[in-house]
């Protein structure tokens, strides 16, 4: 009977909500994977079976990574064939097959025969000493990295492997992604939906434009269906499983890699406090199977102002990933100035120490390079990020780079004292906070000051004596 | 209302419903050991409604309610507050290396507890030295010392602009004190506690500092009395007599009287009338505690 009962009302309930729920999610589903979306286009004649295309941009991200390796190697024809040569043959230095960790790839002609230079922010780069444009920087470094010990100049404290590879990933990677693709060719007479992105492709103009920036961010394709310890460990190599999403027992590096900023997304989120790479991957899906939906039309205005606001998601979270960066190495340099004091003041050997510094600076150097090369006016906050910084770290002796001279040689002068310079690292960190909102705040050195001071702070009191 | 009452309910407060009783007990026994007054005289001197009925007390009452709602607008000073500890913090840097090794967490906070307590209290007498030592402080300070008699609820027979005074020195010790500490000592600042309350705080409220406020004169020996504040000793703070005027201005320690020259000890037998030379009981009015009269 009461089986009976149960049934005729549980039934119908079931129906609707399944109902509503297959409604729902018919309505609003999201691709899984950012690979394979069909061919749209009507009068495509070519053999290719999706219009999903971004090869020549993973290929970037490999000419990056293996760049990194060749500077500590200080070969200079080298370096200058990764950054602007167009060789096919150019081996993949990195990354490469580490144990189980089969790398499907080993040239750069089998992703596609980039270079890294044609696509590198021809603006001026004002956080570097010599006013020189985004290419001219990175030619500097190249020179100063050949002339240094496997790219480490100690006297400066310059470690250009970090410089480099940082600074490229903004002024190439960010740069390309955020003020191009996701800018200007986002308008209306720019690469046209209801037309192919170039005579004979596969894909519409805006379908190749999305797809670009996509790749440019550097996630895996499968990434929604990962969390960000995955993906992070996928970048270190670590879980071959996690990568291998189609199980031929290799990892494709145009599909199956975590490379650059996809990859500081991946090691903020996985603390628990952000989620920066699922919103950025999850948008750039949104918007993908969106074009998709529009059918090789040309968009309307409403849609492409739908497509704005997922790219003002990409934009905006990427842009707190580098924010994050530049508050966790300002963090780690300010920890390493701890450490070289005490060492210092009991007369110990300060190299290793002095090494870490170095490195840090450099990575937090690179990043707040690449924050300021995201199209965007970043006015006063970009200058006092520069003055924070300065053009070196602070050197014993209390002086810092302040220039180059004609001779391509660095000018050092007076500057701040030890504990100055250690106050300006804070200021970098609440300059983050304050301008970005950053929230994961790595290597915060006041952290847990908030809640002091509100739990142990003053109070109001009309108590007199 | 929950704001009033929270004034006998938090351990951080001196109305705390714990130390006025703490201080009953104290003076029942001083009344009674040394004093030698019956029980019954002790009592009815208690519930004296002459006292608690008074139009001075009635003027602590009234300035106390305003304070109530004042103190709430006061909270956007409190903001500042991890500014300003952050600027300290900071500055810290100009001036010492930061340690690269750390303290026990108990070390910490007996270092922290104590500075915070020394320079609290510093602070409160430099205050209350200038409110009586500057012309237009005192113009204010002189709501509190226009009391004639003295309840533990004249602790809030406090001017509305004494109480931002107030409120902007909390803001300057509390920030210096953690800014200075967290530099030496990162996030393992932290209080001893009682109840909530600072280690120093409860036990100076539990040995009866409501008792300042009072009638009931208890001093301690001469030597002490030049370390620490008596109720008889602030009590000479609170007189109407002129040899006695701009003495006593310490909270807790005396200390910083005696370095200062403006400690006056007490005497087992003094008798004090309180309030300000040639004040009418319209001073009690809170139109002129507040505007002057």
């Amino acid at each position: 009977m009461f089986i009976k009962r149960f049934t005729a009302k549980a039934v119908p309930l079931t129906v609707v909500l399944t109902s509503a729920i297959l409604i729902s999610s018919a309505s609003f589903a999201r691709s899984n994977v950012y690979a394979d979306f069909p061919i749209t286009l009507k009068d495509y004649s070519g053999s290719a079976t999706t219009s999903t295309s971004y090869k020549g941009q993973m290929a970037r991200h490999a000419l990056e990574s293996s760049l990194k390796k060749l500077i500590s190697k200080g070969d200079m024809s080298a370096m200058q064939s990764y950054y602007s040569g167009g060789s096919a043959d150019r081996v993949i230095i990195a990354p490469a097959t580490k144990g189980d960790f089969v790398i499907m790839q080993s040239t750069i002609g089998e992703l596609s025969s980039k270079n890294l230079s044609g696509k590198t922010y021809k603006g001026l780069i004002p956080g570097w000493p010599g006013n020189m444009t985004g290419p001219e920087v990175v030619a500097f470094m190249f020179e100063k990295a050949a002339d240094a010990e496997a790219g480490y100049d100690a006297a400066h404290a310059y470690d250009y492997t970090q410089l480099v590879s940082k600074f490229l990933m903004g002024a190439v990677m960010y740069n390309q992604a955020v003020d191009n693709y996701l800018d200007e060719k986002l308008e209306a007479d720019t690469k046209p939906n209801n037309k192919p992105y170039k005579d004979g492709a596969a894909y519409t103009g805006k379908e190749h434009v999305w797809d670009e920036a996509f790749g440019y961010f550097g996630a895996p394709s499968h990434t929604l269906t990962l969390s960000a310890q995955d993906v992070y460990n996928i970048a270190k190599q670590k879980d071959v499983s996690a990568a291998d999403y189609n199980y031929d027992g290799k990892v494709d590096l145009y599909k199956e890699m975590a490379f650059g900023h996809a990859y500081y997304a991946s090691s903020f989120d996985k603390g628990g406090k952000t989620t920066y790479l699922h919103d950025i991957v999850g948008a750039y899906m949104d918007g993908r199977d969106m074009l998709v939906a529009a059918d090789a039309n040309a968009l309307s205005d409403s849609q492409r102002d739908q497509l704005k606001a997922y790219a003002k998601i990409i934009k905006t979270n990427w842009e707190k990933v580098i924010a994050e960066a530049v508050f966790k190495y300002a963090g780690e340099t300010y920890e390493d100035m701890v450490k070289i004091e005490a060492i210092l003041e009991s007369n110990g050997d300060v190299a290793k120490a002095w090494r870490n510094y170095a490195k840090h600076w450099g990575e937090l150097k690179g990043f707040a390079l690449a924050l300021q090369v995201g199209g965007k006016d970043m006015g006063a906050v970009s200058v006092r990020l520069n003055r924070l910084i300065g053009h070196s770290p602070l050197l014993l002796g209390n002086t810092q780079v302040t220039g180059v001279d004609s001779n391509g040689e660095y000018i050092q002068s007076n500057s701040e004292s030890w504990g100055g310079y250690m106050a300006h690292m804070l200021k970098v960190q609440n300059l983050m906070v304050d301008e970005f909102a950053v929230v994961a705040k790595s290597h915060d050195q006041t952290a847990g000051l908030a809640e002091l001071v509100k739990t142990l702070g003053g109070k109001s009191s009309a108590e007199n004596d | 209302m929950t704001d009033f009452f929270a004034n006998f309910l938090n351990p951080e407060k001196r109305l705390f419903v714990g130390y006025l009783i703490s201080a009953a007990f104290i003076a029942v026994i001083w009344l009674r050991a040394v004093q030698k007054k019956p029980l019954t005289t002790i009592v009815s001197g208690f519930f004296n409604s002459k006292i608690w009925f008074s139009k001075s007390a009635i003027g602590d009452y009234k300035l106390m309610v305003l304070n109530q709602f004042f103190i709430k607008l006061l909270a956007p000073i409190l903001l500042g507050q991890l500014a300003l500890t952050l600027f300290v913090f900071e500055n810290m840097h100009l001036l010492f290396s930061r340690p690269s090794e750390s303290i026990p967490v108990w070390m910490v906070m007996i270092i922290f507890t104590t500075t915070l307590f020394v320079v609290d209290d510093f602070s409160r007498y430099l205050v209350h030295r200038l409110m009586h030592r500057v012309p237009i402080l005192w113009r204010f300070h002189k709501a509190h010392h226009s009391a004639t008699n003295l309840t533990p609820l004249t602790v809030l027979r406090t001017h509305p602009i004494e109480a931002v005074l107030f409120s902007f020195r909390a803001l300057v010790v509390h920030s210096l004190c953690l800014g200075v500490c967290f530099f030496f000592f990162s996030g393992s600042v932290s209080l001893i506690e009682i109840f909530g309350a600072s280690l120093f705080v409860v036990v100076f409220h539990a040995l009866g500092s409501n008792l300042r406020h009072s009638h009931v004169s208890i001093s301690y020996w001469n030597w002490l009395e030049k370390i620490l504040v008596s109720p008889a000793q602030h009590q000479l703070h609170h007189s109407i007599n002129s040899k006695h005027f701009d003495c006593n201005f310490g909270a807790i320690l005396s200390i910083w009287d005696t370095i200062g020259g403006s400690c006056l000890t007490s005497n087992k037998d003094q008798q004090i009338e309180f309030g300000l030379k040639g004040q009418s009981e319209a001073a009690h009015n809170l139109k002129n505690l507040i505007v002057g009269s």
